[in-house]
């Protein structure tokens, strides 16, 4: 849709036609502020619908996608819950990660190149708390200050910056339909706009609501209570007129393909397929499983390929893969995509109880036809020595894949993106399609590869010298903890081309293990290095 | 005087008293109520400073003066038994483990969960959280005829200090008590009493607070939002956050014993200089673990804006959350000046905000948007829907946790406000109250009620039973809705709700007369069933 189009169906035409055609001065209207606010508008025309499928409980990703190339200290890390070699998944294509026995559902997914695996996403300074790293997801915000943390959501934000002045003007006839859809029971901060929720919740999408008083008059001679009434007849209209759009949408479409049994994950995409099959222009949809909080018996002592966890991801894969199925069968795959996320990874080494503590950055799956096909990063750093306090450090900030989907997805441009995500992240190649990128599943990490980024000596003391690459642009290093926390930033700035030198020199951080992350503009790599006295 | 009588007075006097309350609406000020004493008034009342206006306790005020009625809704203030354990065995990787540090039906608040496995002391913890979630949500919807309940709400959303920071159940419980201990109290021996308190030190960082590296999280809430305000006379400044930082240096937890102390050597005990605000105070170092605390309270108290802040809030949490400059100067400067000359006690100045002709007049009457524990308690106290008394944690715990999970549902959860500042609704401008309410929260109340009436956990045909005449439709609809809506339906609704629900779509009254008089049960119940679920789906019903 173009602006004109937009101005015309949301504003009355005799009032603002004149005007925009002779190009007079809007104030003349006596609406300059809603003009404004319209000619600032840049209403994204695309009909693409996002998917949002929450893991609560901080699912183990080391044993989702396990890493085959460093297989010996993935085993010796976590003996007691590690999936034997032979048994891990073989995916197309690469040689270095494969995926757990329960999900050969995803396999063929990935297979056919309809599934996409980052890499170790996460962040800098995991709190590891379920509470707060869910928010930090749904949010994309994970600064410390509480004060300065915003209370929105990263869908909600962008959502807003498309349809401004939700609820307000809503439904009309450019978003006819609700913004977003959680199926849930409340809405979370993933949709949160400024003030209000930008999407509904819903558990039933059949479900009639009447609140229908057919005199709407106001006996009452008292103006606030008179305001209150008004607003919440408001709600009420609006409320009924969203759950009959959903009803009649719901009621419009029939599942088509075959969605597995006693799975909540499946039972809530078939009601998302059909919402999308039934018209709704709604753009963003949330699902959600729980249970990956597996802090013990997260595998069979018998059989570490079965027990809870392989449970769960048996239900992950089989939903997704009734999903795609549905909306190929319904004609919709070119218009959905979704991702999988959770609060956190689980630690690299596993507990006496076969289960895993909480952890840091984990793969994250995306799903659809336009999902480019293959793996982006490589395995995790895995310490032939493992310590139980040593986690994952992040390849990829989970922002940079939100900033990705935003962009090769919703085609949000700059500087749009930034204000939606609060600061630059890279975009990842991680989608093809209109506003996407090629479809070349090894460029990325080939050219990871190729970038330079060594350290010495290593282990160090006081002195030591780094050596990178960078193909020019947005260059940025930081020395990681095994905590995961980012302890220094060794570089940070527009570079161009070349090959660098930094000298360490008394850097003040105790003796362990840390990780060294090299981001340049898509491409990153990961080193570790170790300090001792 | 009979229940019909009754019925129709409060119609005629209120009618007759509009116009004058409508006049005096800008000069009323605080001037004590003089107006009359219906139903109208006694539910405005109750329905404002409880949850919920039960028929019983109408009656019970109706036949008090407006004065005595507040008298007692503020001195009816009791102390609670402590929660206790509800739980029993726990098990952890297949084993099976008791809580050894008390018996079931005992209360663990001065237990620190030291006595058990340490495998399971974990899950210990979180089974006394829910006990605690429980017990509160069991004393509210078992409340007396009192304030307390809704006061010690307030507190919790001022304070707000949430759960998900605190993992010790001991601290949460302690925090709660304080208030609990202080609910009608000294607002500034609270404020002194929570800055040290040891959730409060956990919630705001005051136990990092280090005179090498000061931490100033608490100092800036402290005055921003616990005892200041961001008023348009508020004129702290950063320095002054800085400042009280240093003041606040060196508090410290114990867990076992469970309190908080100075330690003197993380306590900077150079002097403290403060803005113009202040009075350019200086408090002078001290390794006293009060004396200065104690300075920087009264420092703080000294403003006026203290006193009007906490009266802006309180009034936002009663009456109105839009507090127009005639407001302010008739109402919230006057009753601030009751707090400051009764040296902070909070009574004094409810007392006369309850008391006057402002509370009651007609434009602050039915615009309060209920919160959750107004919808689902005062629902369930209106029908009468008996509770186990609060300590019984065998047949009422159960009880008590889905009100907590209902009302978490709908967007208030006990022990986690949604943030530092408390629940928006009595705070972020522009819509306040109408946060409560929006597309998701709406269909949550209308499940909520529909259910009470559909699973008959609620008994409608006693409902109709206040009326004077049920016999008669017209008269069955005032009175019901006379109890059950603060703002009227017109005559046209009225109309509407008797042919669609009572008289079978005719202008004949004599169905619902027949049915009523003849005890038709079918006709009776699914009538009142179909006509109460509408009525507590009407907007009207969000309102108190």
């Amino acid at each position: 849709m173009d602006r004109r189009s937009f101005i015309r169906n949301t504003v009355p035409v005799a009032v603002t036609m004149p005007a925009l055609l002779n190009g007079f001065s809007f104030t003349a209207q006596g609406a300059e502020s809603d003009l404004g606010k319209l000619f600032q508008q840049t209403l994204t025309d695309t009909d693409h619908v996002f998917v949002l499928v929450q893991l609560g409980g901080g699912n183990d990703g080391l044993n989702m996608v396990i890493p085959l190339d460093i297989y010996g200290n993935y085993y010796n890390a976590r003996t007691n819950v590690a999936i034997p070699q032979s048994q891990v998944l073989r995916l197309d294509g690469t040689d270095k990660s494969g995926l757990h026995p329960a999900m050969t559902a995803m396999q063929n997914l990935f297979n056919d190149g309809k599934m996409n695996i980052v890499q170790s996403v996460g962040y800098d300074n995991p709190s590891f708390s379920h509470f707060r790293d869910t928010d930090i997801w749904n949010s994309g915000d994970n600064r410390r200050s509480r004060r300065e943390r915003v209370k929105t959501g990263w869908m909600g934000r962008y959502l807003e910056s498309e349809y401004p002045g939700y609820p307000d003007a809503f439904p009309n006839s450019e978003m006819p339909d609700p913004l977003a859809i959680q199926i849930s029971n409340f809405p979370t901060l993933t949709v949160q706009g400024s003030i209000y929720s930008m999407g509904l919740s819903i558990t039933n999408p059949e479900k009639i609501y009447t609140f229908a008083n057919p005199f709407s008059d106001y006996p009452l001679n008292s103006p606030p209570a008179n305001k209150e009434l008004r607003f919440l007849r408001v709600v009420s209209e609006k409320t009924k007129i969203y759950s009959d759009i959903i009803r009649n949408a719901y009621q419009r479409a029939a599942t088509l393909a075959n969605y597995p049994n006693n799975n909540s994950l499946a039972d809530q995409l078939k009601i998302v397929a059909r919402l999308i099959k039934g018209g709704l222009k709604t753009r963003v949809y949330t699902v959600s499983m729980g249970g990956f909080d597996t802090h013990k018996r997260q595998v069979n002592a018998s059989d570490t390929t079965t027990g809870f966890h392989a449970n769960l991801l048996k239900n992950l894969s089989q939903a997704v893969s009734a999903f795609q199925d549905d909306l190929e069968l319904m004609g919709l795959d070119d218009r959905v995509m979704g991702m999988t996320y959770s609060e956190f990874g689980r630690r690299i080494k596993s507990n006496a109880s076969l289960g895993t503590d909480h952890g840091a950055a984990a793969p994250l799956l995306l799903f659809g036809k336009h999902a480019k096909k293959g793996i982006l990063g490589t395995s995790p750093d895995i310490p032939a020595d493992i310590q139980v306090v040593n986690n994952i450090p992040f390849q990829y900030d989970f922002r940079s894949v939100y900033a990705s989907v935003l962009e090769q997805w919703f085609c949000v441009k700059q500087p749009a993106l930034n204000t939606i995500l609060l600061q630059n992240y890279q975009s990842l190649p991680l989608i093809t399609g209109p506003c996407g990128v090629a479809d070349d599943p090894d460029n990325n990490n080939n050219n990871s590869d190729n970038l330079l980024l060594k350290f010495w000596p290593n282990p160090y003391t006081v002195n030591a010298t780094m050596q990178f690459s960078t193909t020019g642009g947005h260059t940025m290093i930081q020395q990681i903890n095994s905590l995961g926390q980012v302890v220094k930033v060794l570089a940070n700035g527009e570079y161009a081309a070349g090959t660098y030198n930094i000298d360490v020199y008394n850097d003040g951080l105790p003796s362990g293990a840390y990780f060294i992350r090299l981001q340049n503009k898509s491409l990153q790599k990961v080193l570790s290095v170790v300090k001792v006295n | 005087m009979d229940r019909r009588e009754f019925f129709r007075r409060a119609g005629k006097k209120y009618a007759g008293t509009k116009k004058k309350a409508a006049q005096q609406r800008f000069f009323a000020g605080l001037n004590p109520y003089s107006g009359p004493w219906t139903i109208n008034e006694v539910t405005h009342l109750l329905k404002r400073t409880m949850f919920g206006a039960r028929k019983a306790d109408v009656d019970h005020f109706l036949a008090m003066s407006p004065s005595a009625a507040v008298d007692e809704l503020l001195n009816n203030i009791t102390v609670p038994s402590p929660p206790v354990r509800d739980y029993g065995l726990l098990e952890d990787d297949g084993i099976w483990y008791d809580d050894l540090g008390v018996a079931i039906g005992q209360t663990w608040i001065n237990d620190p969960n030291i006595a058990s496995a340490v495998e399971i002391r974990g899950q210990i913890n979180s089974r006394r959280k829910d006990s605690l979630k429980k017990w509160w949500a069991g004393l509210i919807i078992n409340q007396q005829r009192s304030i307390q309940e809704k006061m010690v709400l307030f507190w919790h959303h001022h304070f707000s200090v949430q759960e998900s920071e605190i993992d010790n159940v001991q601290f949460l419980y302690r925090h709660h008590a304080l208030l609990r201990s202080n609910v009608l109290g000294n607002f500034k021996t609270l404020v002194r009493e929570v800055t040290v308190d040891p959730a409060m030190l956990v919630h705001l960082n005051g136990y990092l607070n280090t005179r090498l590296a000061p931490d100033e999280n608490y100092a800036r809430e402290l005055q921003e939002l616990f005892a200041i305000g961001k008023g348009n006379d508020s004129q702290y400044t950063e320095n002054d956050v800085i400042a009280a930082a240093r003041v606040l240096t060196g508090w410290r937890i114990n867990s076992i014993p469970l309190e908080s102390y100075l330690d003197v050597s993380a306590h900077d005990t150079g002097s403290k200089t403060f803005s113009a605000f202040y009075n350019n105070t200086t408090i002078a170092g001290s390794t006293d673990p009060y004396q200065e605390l104690d300075a920087l309270m009264d420092m703080i108290f000294t403003t006026t804006e203290a006193a009007r802040f906490i009266c802006r809030k309180l009034y936002k949490w009663f009456v109105y959350y839009d507090i127009s400059d005639t407001t302010e100067t008739d109402v919230i400067i006057p009753m601030a000046e009751v707090l400051r000359s009764n040296n902070f006690e909070v009574k004094p100045a409810l007392e006369v905000l309850f008391k006057s002709d402002h509370f009651f007049e007609l434009t602050n009457q039915a615009c309060y948007i209920k919160n959750p524990y107004d919808m689902i308690v005062g629902t369930l106290r209106e029908f009468n829907v008996a509770y186990p008394p609060y300590t019984d944690y065998i047949n009422g715990y159960p009880l008590f946790y889905s009100i907590y999970q209902q009302a978490s549902d709908m967007q208030q959860q006990l022990f986690q406000p949604p943030d530092v500042s408390g629940w928006p609704s009595y705070y972020q401008e522009p819509m306040h109250y109408e946060l409560w309410v929006n597309s998701n929260s709406l269909p949550r109340r209308a499940d909520f009620t529909d259910a009470l009436v559909n699973d008959a956990v609620i008994d409608t045909r006693a409902f109709a039973n206040y009326s004077s005449n049920p016999a008669d439709p017209n008269q069955l609809i005032d009175d019901v809705t006379a109890l059950l809506l603060r703002y009227p339906l017109s005559a046209n609704s009225k109309t509407y709700v008797k042919t669609h629900f009572l008289t079978n779509n005719t202008t004949d009254d004599t169905i619902w007369t027949n049915a009523w008089n003849t005890n038709n049960n079918t006709v009776i119940n699914t009538s009142l069933r179909e006509m109460f679920k509408f009525l507590m789906n009407l907007p009207e019903y969000h309102l108190c």
